[in-house]
């Protein structure tokens, strides 16, 4: 009997500890009904988090100092409260890959502000899963408007190029970061001309030294290149009226032919790399197993900078043939915002708090990819790429460095001119993946959202690659 | 005395229930993915497209090499090690079975990581051998989980057999070859089932050591990445068909021994 009081007792109490919990979560709900709630997911490691030490502090020319002290998520929630006057909580959340986001999305989980890579945002938009920014977003004389006021003319000419039925990208976008993929390689080993081309990845001197993105679409686009080089670096081709049109064509296709040839190319490619590599590839390059690796332009930056600090100096080159621009944006999702205006927003304000050319500087500084953010002729982010870039006075080496279609727009005849002097080395290197200079961007080319059945053939030709060939080796052990 | 107030039966329903939720339902889900196609129809294409493909068959059969491989080397190093680990006559041996089990508590991504530099040191540059890698690897990661099954069969065995195996005039080598590997082939058999199986899938393996082919757990993750449940159902669905038939030999195996040895004892 007595066990059995004390059994009852025990109950009573876990009951109570539920009930409890219970009270507590039902009175947080109840306190909250006037605070915005904004679900964000971003990429890991792509913000910046704060805690910065005070030397690492940026000191730019007009005496502006920037310090991340705390995350900019943290930041935003007290500029949101100061500006808007209402309270706005961020519930930040991060994933790996852009499938694995939607896949996220289809299971159910909401958010109403992610950031995935173009041509993810493509897909979402033509699955109408993606909600158009209002108006009010695209004000210019609004100045808490930061992201219509200083993102980069060329970056917003082509979001104004890029569209899925009739709907402009522009409209349901916002950039964030963007950048070139490209070869990041050794010097030493490997001379620039032979880094100008997507060949070097079968290049049979550099045999299980040089590594390639374990990522299909990353895969298939040097391969295409490569299948496609005699006529895309043909002078002929390059002069044509169309050029950049069919270039993109060219290198989007995923007929059948195409997709074959490339399958043959990606497997000679496989027994020539060291590895297809998903993050070791920064690594190997600074230890010297590997001479050269396939990068984004982004993770490039920081690869030299690691090097560097190893004493190991290393290039980077967007190769002749074609390179492919990819950027991230913000999209808001139709089953997140669900027509809350409020929520709506905190997301677009969420947006243009990142974008203020400061916080765009505090960004890049932290995670070394690009922003699209440029600012005006005073603003931060020139002055943070002088400071990063600019050649000291008794440099003796210098170069100049043409920026101008970013800064002002592609067509710039009338605008000023935007040059910087820089050591002659950064043409090649953190200054040249950062902000590629016009050359490269115009023979960059969009990656779309391949259609249902590109899309099946190529993963196919992915894991046709992938698999052990059975009947190559056959005949490799014949032919011996 | 009180009885309890559950029957043993009933003892047996937490872990039926998390077979039912985490075992037999999922394997519903993925029998249905299996046979149907894109648009839901029963279908037996994605079958039919496997057998068809000479790269998704040689990659099975990649596979059950090295899974092989790995077998065979683990055992060939396990025996002796746990042979002299369960017949040795020498002070410390559970101290010294500790030292070759201890690994085994480490995590193997760790155990691989180390190794990969012993063997870039070896070979100068790791991509050169990928195959050999594999099989090195494979056989590094697994060993521990062929030692403890034989030491624990061959710790078992009567020493009086050997004893009377030797009076009758047997040499060593035949006291080993017809009293002591038959009496072990119920730990031999567990031992392979347990590096076997898990070496057909153990991609993570290959990734780490930088070997880009695909075997079956590889190829498997890579159509379940890519949305292709269909195709990764009927992959999956082609291993534990695999899985089934060994598990059925080796049982007819083990179960043959145990009648033989019956029928010695009558």
């Amino acid at each position: 009997m007595k066990r059995e009081i004390k059994r009852i007792k025990q109950l009573f109490s876990g009951l109570f500890l539920i009930l409890a919990c219970l009270a507590v979560f039902v009175g947080c709900d109840q306190e909250d009904k006037d605070v915005i709630v904004l679900r964000v997911s971003n990429w890991e490691e792509y913000i910046d988090q704060g805690e910065w030490d005070a030397e690492e502090a940026i000191e730019l020319e007009d005496g502006t100092v920037i310090l991340g002290e705390s995350s900019l998520v943290e930041d935003f929630e007290q500029w949101f409260f100061e500006t808007y006057g209402k309270r706005v909580v961020v519930e930040y959340s991060t994933f790996g890959t852009n499938e694995e986001l939607y896949n996220q999305l289809t299971m159910g989980d909401s958010y109403d502000l992610v950031c995935p890579s173009e041509y993810m945002i493509m897909k979402m938009m033509e699955e109408g899963m993606v909600e158009p920014y209002s108006a009010e977003f695209f004000e210019e004389e609004n100045e808490n408007n930061y992201y219509v006021n200083n993102v980069s003319p060329y970056i917003r000419e082509m979001f104004g190029n890029l569209a899925i039925g009739d709907k402009m990208l522009g409209d349901y976008a916002a950039g964030y970061m963007w950048g070139t993929l490209g070869i990041v390689y050794n010097p030493e080993y490997i001379s620039e001309e032979e880094a100008a081309h997507w060949r070097l990845l079968l290049n049979p001197a550099i045999s299980k030294r040089v590594t390639i993105k374990d990522s299909v679409r990353d895969a298939y686009f040097a391969g295409n290149s490569i299948y496609n080089e005699a006529l895309i670096g043909s002078q002929e081709f390059i002069s044509s009226d169309e050029y950049y049109q069919r270039l993109s064509e060219i290198l989007n296709a995923t007929d059948k032919d195409t997709v074959d040839a490339v399958e043959e190319i990606l497997s000679n490619i496989k027994d020539n790399v060291y590895s297809f590599e998903t993050d070791s590839g920064k690594a190997d390059l600074v230890t010297g197993k590997v001479v050269a690796n396939q990068q984004w332009s982004g993770d490039a930056v920081y690869t030299m900078d690691q090097a560097e600090e190893d004493g190991v100096y290393l290039n980077y080159s967007a190769p002749e043939e074609a390179t492919n621009l990819w950027f991230d944006g913000w999209v808001m999702l139709k089953s997140g915002i669900d027509g809350d205006e409020d929520r709506k927003l905190a997301a677009e304000a969420f947006v243009n708090y990142l974008s203020k050319p400061e916080n765009a500087v505090r960004n890049m500084y932290y995670i070394g990819y690009t922003s699209v953010i440029a600012g005006d002729e005073q603003g931060a982010v020139r002055q943070y790429i002088d400071w990063c870039y600019g050649a000291e006075e008794d440099e003796e080496e210098v170069a100049e460095y043409d920026v101008t279609y970013f800064f002002e727009g592609a067509d710039a005849a009338a605008a000023e001119e935007y040059v910087l002097t820089v050591p002659e080395d950064q043409t090649r290197r953190q200054l040249y993946a950062q902000y590629p200079t016009f050359d490269v961007v115009e023979r960059s080319v969009v990656m779309a959202c391949f259609d249902k059945e590109g899309n099946e053939r190529i993963n196919r030709m992915w894991t046709n690659v992938r698999c052990f060939d059975i009947v190559k080796w056959w005949d490799g052990v014949f032919s011996k | 005395m009180r009885k309890p107030g559950f029957s043993r039966k009933q003892l047996a329903l937490p872990y039926a229930l998390f077979l039912l939720l985490f075992v037999i339902l999922p394997l519903f889900v993925v029998i249905r993915y299996a046979f149907t196609d894109t648009a839901g129809h029963i279908s037996f294409r994605n079958f039919i497209s496997f057998f068809q493909s000479s790269k998704t068959i040689g990659t099975l059969i990649y596979s059950l090499v090295v899974a092989v491989l790995t077998t065979v080397g683990c055992l060939l190093l396990a025996y002796p090690v746990a042979y002299i680990l369960a017949k040795g006559a020498y002070v410390g041996r559970h101290t010294f079975l500790m030292l070759f089990v201890l690994p085994m508590w480490i995590n193997f991504t760790l155990r691989i990581t180390a190794l990969k530099e012993i063997l870039t040191l070896l070979e100068g540059n790791l991509a050169l051998y990928p195959f050999l890698n594999t099989i090195l690897c494979m056989i590094y990661d697994f060993l521990p989980f062929m030692i403890l099954p034989l030491y624990n069969s061959l710790t078992k065995l009567d020493n009086s057999l050997l004893e009377a195996a030797a009076d009758l005039g047997a040499r060593r080598w035949q006291i080993f070859v017809r009293v002591v590997l038959p009496l072990s082939v119920p730990g031999i058999i567990s031992g392979i089932t347990m590096v076997f199986l898990p070496s057909m899938t153990n991609y993570v393996v290959l990734d780490m050591i930088y070997n880009s082919t695909y075997i079956v757990g590889s190829l498997i993750g890579s159509y379940f990445s890519s949305y292709d449940w269909h195709n990764g159902s009927v992959v999956s669905i082609i291993l534990l068909l695999i899985i089934c038939a060994i598990t059925w030999i080796s049982n007819r195996f083990a179960g043959g021994e145990q009648e033989r040895k019956a029928g010695v004892a009558l």
